[in-house]
């Protein structure tokens, strides 16, 4: 079990990611491949914040009495998460503006069924 | 001293200003673009001769790298900032005409802050703020793709935007791996900290990381978008995307590839997806009936080329890959353009509706032509001068590898001069069913198109005029330590 406790957080973040690339790869739905994108950048962010986390640890504020830098959890890549979230965000109100275009001009979100250009 | 960070941060503040202005002046938005791209040209032009001595490091909040997020203006910094300049720019002015429905202030906005991304990449030192520049730049091209709201541009920005989504997510896994082992996200100081990528810990993040960027740049098995995002897009956007989008994400592979991982054993691999990468290009753009979809075909050709030319690594090599980077920029730019006004008098980008146009449109077919034969490689036009030395620098390595790639490379380019010659036969020299009404591209679409045409020529008859600036680039990009002895001046 201790393996589960140490990765406990690495394994749920390539879970997500795995499950994020099944969905993108397999479904037909528009809609659906969204969620998907939604649950990649999630488990991204995830792998990403666990690179730095320590269990129990506490924010690295020098200035405080009884800190010292062991029990600290390095800041920047909660700094990275915060952009890519917003970054994230940005690309998922994006794509779901474009998924309504698509539903007026197509009257389907089926994927399979959109297939005006070929190669 | 002008400070490279001006490059970034005056379009940047432009770009939000824009709707500002436009609440007042609705006819602001297309003016702005303009003066903020002429800014950087002036800024970039005046970096460059400082920059071929010494590199200049600029350190953001007063620390020093790897401690901060720094900017490394070099040579193939200061390189790719001056052309994104000088061709958003031009295309900028074309713009001033040519974009005349929908939400034009919108269009204005994104245009500059596709352009402040690009130059973001190309400029900064730190590998988590290049993905923030390059999302920059994804994000405003997937909106710009759809800007006419028609069938074919929404359909082609879904699908651009859900590969470009998984391309950055992957990168980004890549950054976080690299992170997680060396602790820091400095360019510089990563490079420092790798001896080799045989391990499998750091072959994971390399390969995570160039196949993030090589969605962007459209190497051969990622770039199932680009046929589609550029043809549908405006063909001011089409220009942007050929002629910029893709070389950045071109430099940006060969930065990691180069640089932070020094890598030369993938670099037979990369060549050979390169050639592979230039032969399904050509062969598809030969196929096509839509003529901007075949500019399309042919930029993922003209990529592969130059992604050949950058995984010879040697000094010809890497020479010879820049100066066909910046060849095709100007060519394809060039080309898109003149294909803009040809489809909009024309009213269908069928290559079959244009028979007979050169007579019409002289000045526009005239500028097409010279674009056409400058890509093939034809003297006196600036491809020559670059293909040649491609040729050359395969030829010197010695190795059967790459002479027999040069080969196919060379094939490649027979293939490009069939459907151009194909394109430019059926300008001139058919027709005869020509409506009348049909008259020339305006002044603001001439302009830029003219001066495109006389850099081709100029630098096709005196390429001694760049490769100064490409050689110094060139042995920036190869020399690894020199790029981290640079950087990290002050802790080693």
């Amino acid at each position: 079990m201790s393996f589960l406790n140490n990765y406990a957080y690495y394994i749920g973040a390539f879970g997500l990611i795995f499950i994020g690339l099944y969905i993108i790869l397999v479904k037909h739905n528009l809609i659906k491949v969204i969620v998907g994108l939604g649950i990649l950048d999630t488990g991204v962010n995830l792998f990403l914040i666990s690179v730095g986390y320590i269990t129990k640890g506490t924010a690295p504020i020098f200035s405080r009495p009884g800190i010292y830098s062991e029990r600290m959890v390095d800041p920047v890549p909660q700094a990275l998460v915060l952009t890519a979230i917003v970054i994230g965000v940005a690309v998922l109100a994006l794509a779901l503006s474009l998924a309504i275009r698509l539903y007026q001009h197509y009257g389907t979100l089926n994927l399979r069924k959109i297939r005006e250009q070929k190669w | 001293m002008v400070n490279p960070v001006l490059l970034i941060a005056v379009p940047l503040g432009l770009a939000f200003a824009i709707p500002l202005f436009a609440l007042f002046w609705k006819d602001a938005a297309k003016y702005i673009s303009p003066v903020a791209l002429g800014f950087n040209l002036v800024v970039s032009l005046l970096l460059l001769p400082k920059v071929l001595e010494n590199p200049i490091i600029v350190s953001i909040g007063g620390w020093q790298p790897p401690f901060c997020i720094n900017l490394v203006a070099g040579p193939v910094g200061v390189l790719f900032s001056t052309i994104i300049a000088l061709v958003g720019l031009l295309v900028s002015i074309y713009a001033l005409d040519y974009i005349k429905e929908g939400a034009t202030e919108k269009y204005h906005m994104l245009y500059l802050l596709l352009l402040t991304g690009a130059t973001g990449v190309v400029l900064t030192g730190d590998i988590f703020n290049l993905f923030v520049f390059f999302e920059i730049l994804c994000i405003s091209s997937y909106a710009l793709v759809a800007y006419l709201r028609d069938k074919a541009g929404i359909e082609s920005a879904v699908k651009y935007l859900i590969q470009g989504a998984v391309g950055s997510s992957l990168l980004l896994i890549g950054i976080g791996l690299l992170y997680g082992q060396f602790g820091t996200l400095n360019m510089a100081d990563i490079a420092r900290n790798i001896k080799s990528v045989s391990s499998i810990s750091v072959f994971v993040p390399m390969v995570l990381i160039i196949t993030g960027f090589g969605v962007e740049s459209a190497i051969f098995p990622l770039n199932a978008w680009l046929p589609d995002a550029h043809s549908s897009a405006p063909s001011s956007i089409s220009a942007i995307l050929s002629g910029i989008a893709i070389e950045v994400g071109l430099y940006a592979v060969s930065r990691v590839v180069f640089t932070i991982f020094g890598a030369s054993g993938i670099l037979p691999f990369l060549a050979l997806l390169g050639i592979l990468t230039l032969l399904v290009g050509e062969m598809c753009a030969l196929s096509q009936n839509n003529i901007k979809r075949m500019l399309a075909y042919s930029s993922i050709g003209q990529i592969g080329l130059i992604l050949f030319a950058l995984a010879i690594a040697t000094s010809y090599g890497v020479t010879g890959g820049l100066f066909q980077l910046i060849s095709h920029t100007l060519s394809k730019a060039l080309l898109f353009l003149a294909a803009g006004y040809m489809i909009y008098r024309a009213g269908s980008p069928d290559i079959s509706a244009l028979e007979g146009i050169g007579k019409k449109m002289p000045l526009t077919c005239l500028a097409f032509t010279i674009g056409a034969f400058s890509l093939v490689g034809l003297p006196p036009f600036v491809g020559f001068p670059s293909k040649f030395l491609i040729v050359r620098a395969a030829l010197a390595t010695g190795e059967a590898i790459f002479t027999v790639l040069i080969g196919l490379a060379l094939l490649g380019t027979v293939i490009e001069g069939a459907y151009f010659f194909r394109v430019v036969q059926v300008l001139y020299f058919k027709g005869g069913k020509v409506n009348p009404g049909r008259k020339e591209a305006p002044v603001t679409a001439l302009i830029p198109m003219f001066i495109f045409v006389v850099l081709i020529i100029v630098v096709g008859i005196y390429p001694k005029l760049i490769t100064d600036v490409l050689n110094s680039a060139a042995s920036e990009l190869l020399s690894r330590t020199e790029y981290i002895k640079a950087v990290l001046d002050s802790i080693l």
